[in-house]
């Protein structure tokens, strides 16, 4: 290319169609539904936004939720991360502005695929500074249609990440322009940045720990320049004060360990140039003695900082963080899980086997911004092992990397040996056009591969709103099962508007959000003993739940049920951990032993432990089930679970304190009420004569009978006296 | 009247005495059967028994003790590897109690081996190992003595719980603390300076960027081929079916896997990475052609070659996955 008018076209075109195909590849779940807001956190945050679009912003930061959690009320203002609200709703703003007039659920619907493409351009220009244009433009590219990217940011999946990842590229692209350049312009607008990270996210965590540790490298590897100065210390003062203005992070970010690091890394960073200041002022034996006196009284200060600290508890605070991994509630979210081989292949498929090459030569070729992709890479990594989710965090530099390499390969084998000018000794030693051929031609077929294997697990694995299932026949006919709304709609219809709904926390967002009802329990789990409540009544026989349930105002019970489509997700699959999070918090009452059978089986047929047959879920979900004939051929027997693939071993199932309300039509949601109490039964005695043969006066008697009963003797007492 | 009263008298002291007398030879030997436990509580913490013992001493009715009793089968002819984890386990267990505050002589812990003390394992009726077993202080056992070993597992926690739940000990766990992982840091560390030490002169190789490229290289493929996963979740190193003696080394399902197999799919990782630096290296070294030819050629197959392996293995891990390449 000649022109660089040419060639910034043809970069341009590129960018435009990677956003292009990043955008339109989120839209199966669109096309083949219908615009909906997908899953459960995204229903939150759809309500969220909501409220603050009709209220206001400082409506919205004052908004004090009593429809969750009940009868405790959630502060959502001060316990949210106001990001992705305030970006929703602005953008809704403008197009109202503008007399476009969309409803918000679009906005919130279409926010996701919008932000991929601008992840797609933050990442060219990150991987521009790192390496070339042209590996910039392979990265874009990749990360436009990268599944372990899309996984969180299809279109109706209106949530935090969605929009977080783009605050992180672009936040470290900032960062690598100002420790290039050293201007407080581009050190400024990486704060800024890193203020819409903080808001957005939780994993800016990741930020402010992942850049002091670039710092502190490049102090190691004899690095350090004004440049590396002027650029962290600025970062640190703004970024630290624009991150305390989040009303959900508070003073946290100078008191918790997380944030330790940077803190550390600056005061070292500000020793060093101290020193470095000295040894320009001093003689080489005055320093020394000041450097040795220096160091002393650091070591002094560190060892007494450490006593400090272990006698307040911190380290006890350290070790504690530990022990969350053994809480039964967060070893039951499926995303906490460490991460397998196959789904490193599954979500970055060729990138995984290509980006340590990338890494190699960018360690080879190593310079400051070099520096900082190598620990980009190297703590991403560690991080996606661990937990499954965080792999959303790998996916981005897995996507430069990669692109440096593919990029590298391409530079030396696409070009034209006999247009390029060249010096002549070098002229003879080419590979050859025949091989440089063969080798561009089987690499842009790897890369084709992985763009139809994207296509692939996007269209299958991602693209589905979990709200609305499908189910598709053997001539390929599909079914929509759309019981979720159903249900809902009707709690949402004939329901009293403040009635209070239990479900297990899964499914609280959704009632709050589509059935417009109090809940108890809900995805946000701050409280781990009102869940275990939740739990302790699901898994007690009826009257002890009927108990717990009075206690807690409860009017309607909602489950999932899948036994007879077979759907695999449905609470009692979900079951053993109700109990154990119950477990948790009642040992004395709940017993996860006495769900398994003597052989250790968990079973719903005969064999089943009685407790499990009897407790309120088991009959919530099998309610009238026994007379069900599953279509499936005339061989199952009635009352045929299909998702356990048993017959089910209670059948005479009866409900003194519960009534069925509704069961949608494919008996996935079946919501129960919970009757009010009896009134009181009358006594059954024969109507008595008007004069009494003697008066009834004994105090002692009623005494030692019950309550009630006591009660109504005294009532006939005083009518004859 | 007199001889009467006397006789009876006489009998009345008599039956006392031959009352007293058994009480006292029951509590004799009850205080030595005691002391005798104590002795060999105090040598091992986990008393061997053989069937003498075990009858002499748990089934023997003069008992103010509990027993609990591990039924096991360590020799190694019996191939039994859950016998040694238990086993282990159970050692834990009974040092805890054997070393903490509140060890008294109300409960012992006692092992079984099947190779010494067969005729105990017939009496009980027994046919597997290992087995828990708690010998209460009064009275038989009954069904909730036998720990339950399937379903809550033999992780000494959780047999502390059953203990505590059984005789009202509360035994706190304490695991000595392992002092491989440590050792092995230090001597590493310990290596590392002797070798900077040794080389105080010429520190280049710090500075050697093929060193830390490969090593960054080697952490990222531990990474991705699911080292992490192996570590938390300890999988089996491959399955061997029992019926056909086949062995696997690939899990059929995509949601675990075996060890063997991440140390496959961590080596077509580095083949494949390993092909793409060879096809830069080709181009830009300046070695003779025909080298870099066949750096090229070897390039381009090992990733060709081994990228469409690991694509049929993940295919064949993925059921209703469509693609393949070269291999199917």
């Amino acid at each position: 290319m000649k022109q660089p008018g040419w060639q910034s076209l043809l970069s341009f075109s590129i960018l435009f169609l990677a956003c292009l195909a990043g955008f339109s590849s989120r839209l199966f779940a669109v096309i083949r539904f219908e615009s909906i807001i997908h899953e459960f956190d995204p229903w939150f945050n759809y309500r969220s936004t909501h409220h603050l679009t009709t209220n206001g912003f400082y409506e919205f930061l004052n908004w004090f939720d009593e429809r969750a959690w009940y009868p405790l009320g959630r502060i959502v203002g001060g316990t949210v991360y106001p990001g992705l609200m305030v970006t929703a709703g602005l953008i809704h703003y403008v197009l109202n502005l503008l007399h476009i007039t969309v409803h918000i659920r679009d906005v919130c619907v279409f926010l996701a695929p919008v932000f991929s493409g601008l992840t797609a351009i933050s990442t060219f220009l990150l991987t521009r500074e790192l390496w070339n244009q042209g590996a910039g433009l392979l990265a874009a590219c990749f990360i436009a249609i990268v599944p372990g990217y899309i996984s969180r940011s299809v279109a109706g999946s209106f949530d935090n990440e969605g929009i977080a990842i783009f605050a992180l590229q672009f936040t470290y692209y900032l960062w690598v322009k100002s420790v290039k350049t050293g201007s407080v312009f581009w050190t400024i607008g990486c704060c800024l940045s890193y203020f819409y990270m903080v808001s957005a996210w939780g994993g800016y965590v990741f930020i402010i720990n992942l850049i002091p540790l670039h710092v502190f490298v490049l102090l190691l590897m004899q690095r350090y320049s004004r440049r590396v100065y002027i650029a962290y210390s600025t970062f640190y003062i703004v970024g630290l004060v624009l991150s305390m203005q989040i009303p959900f992070v508070g003073f946290q970010p100078i008191r918790t360990s997380e944030h330790m690091a940077a803190a550390g890394v600056f005061a070292l960073l500000q020793a060093y140039a101290f020193l470095q200041y000295l040894k320009d002022r001093l003689t080489r034996q005055e320093f020394q003695t000041l450097f040795f006196l220096g160091v002393s009284l650091a070591a002094g200060m560190v060892f007494l900082t450490v006593i400090y600290l272990t006698y307040t508890g911190l380290y006890v605070r350290l070790l504690t963080c530990y022990a969350k991994i053994h809480i039964p509630i967060i070893a039951s979210v499926s995303e906490h899980q460490p991460t397998t081989w196959v789904s490193f292949f599954f979500d970055l498929h060729i990138l995984v086997c290509t980006f340590p090459a990338g890494l190699w030569f960018c360690i080879k070729n190593i310079n400051d911004e070099r520096v900082f992709v190598a620990l980009y890479a190297i703590s991403a990594v560690y991080f996606a092992g661990v937990m499954v989710r965080l792999m959303l965090t790998l996916t981005p530099v897995v996507c430069m990397l990669s692109a440096v390499a593919f990029s590298s390969v391409f530079e030396h084998y696409m070009g034209d040996d006999t247009k390029r000018e060249k010096p002549p000794e070098k002229a003879e030693e080419g590979l050859g056009p025949n091989i440089k051929s063969i080798v561009t031609m089987l690499m842009l077929m790897l890369l084709m591969m992985f763009a139809v294997h994207c296509t692939w697990v996007t269209s299958n694995a991602y693209s589905s709103p979990s709200v609305v299932l499908a189910s598709y026949n053997h001539d390929g006919t599909r079914n929509i099962l759309d019981d979720f709304r159903e249900a809902y709609y009707w709690l949402r219809q004939n329901t009293d508007e403040h009635a209070r709904v239990m479900s297990w926390w899964d499914y609280g967002y959704q009632i709050a959000g589509m059935a417009n009802r109090t809940t108890l329990v809900d995805n946000n789990t701050w409280n781990n003993s009102h869940i275990a409540l939740v739990g302790k009544a699901m898994s007690s026989n009826e009257s002890a739940a009927y108990q717990i349930m009075r206690s807690l105002d409860v009017d309607y019970v909602l489950i999932i049920f899948g036994g007879v489509i077979g759907y695999s997700g449905d609470d009692i699959n979900k079951f053993l951990w109700m109990v154990r999070i119950a477990e948790g918090e009642h040992p004395k009452d709940i017993r996860e032993s006495d769900y398994f059978t003597p052989q250790g089986e968990f079973r719903v047929d005969k064999a089943g432990s009685p407790t499990l047959l009897n407790c309120l879920m088991y009959k919530m979900s099998y309610y009238r089930f026994g007379e069900m004939q599953v279509r499936r051929g005339a061989l199952t027997p009635p009352g045929f679970d299909r998702t356990r693939n048993a017959e089910i071993g209670n059948k005479d199932i009866k409900f003194k304190h519960l009534e069925e309300a509704f069961t949608s039509e494919h008996w996935l949601v079946r919501i129960y009420k919970v009757k009010k109490l009896d009134n009181r039964e009358p006594l059954d005695h024969k109507l008595r004569s008007v004069v009494p043969k003697q008066k009834y006066t004994s105090k002692k008697v009623p005494l030692m009978l019950g309550g009630e009963f006591a009660l109504q003797v005294w009532r006939d007492s005083f009518r004859f006296s | 009247m007199f001889g009467k009263l006397s006789i009876s008298l006489f009998v009345l002291i008599i039956f006392y005495h031959d009352l007293s007398d058994a009480q006292k030879k029951k509590e004799t030997l009850l205080s030595e059967k005691v002391t005798q436990m104590m002795e060999w509580a105090s040598k091992r913490s986990v008393i061997r028994m053989n069937g003498d013992k075990f009858r002499r001493f748990v089934k023997a009715p003069p008992r103010n003790y509990s027993v609990l009793i591990m039924f096991t089968a360590l020799q190694p002819q019996r191939q039994c590897g859950v016998c040694r984890q238990a086993d282990e386990e159970f050692q834990v267990l009974a040092n805890s109690w054997r070393y903490s505050s509140a060890f008294t002589n109300k409960v012992f812990f006692a092992s079984v081996d099947f190779d010494e003390g067969s005729d105990v394992f017939q009496m009980l009726n027994m046919n597997s190992a290992p087995t828990f077993l708690h010998f209460p202080s009064k009275g038989k056992p009954r069904k909730s003595d036998t720990y339950e070993l399937q379903v809550r597992g033999f992780a000494a926690e959780q047999l502390a719980r059953w203990v505590a739940d059984r005789t009202d000990v509360q035994i706190r766990i304490i695991r000595p603390p392992n002092y491989a992982g440590p050792l092995l840091l230090g001597f590493l560390l310990a290596a590392i300076g002797g070798l900077a030490y040794l080389r105080r002169h010429n520190l280049e190789f710090l500075f050697n960027k093929s060193v830390w490229a490969f090593s960054a290289l080697c952490f990222v493929l531990i990474m991705t081929s699911g080292q992490m996963w192996n570590h938390i979740r300890g999988p089996p190193y491959a399955h061997k079916n029992p019926s056909t003696g086949q062995v696997s080394y690939i899990h059929g399902s995509s949601q675990a896997q075996f060890v063997a197999e991440t140390h496959i799919v961590l080596l077509f990782n580095a083949a494949v990475t390993m092909g793409m630096v060879l096809l830069c290296e080709a181009a830009t070294s300046d070695m003779d052609i025909g080298k870099r030819k066949i750096m090229c050629v070897a390039g381009i197959g090992l990733v060709m070659l081994f990228f469409s392996w690991l694509l049929s293995i993940f295919r064949a891990k993925y059921h209703g996955y469509p693609y393949s390449f070269l291999m199917s």
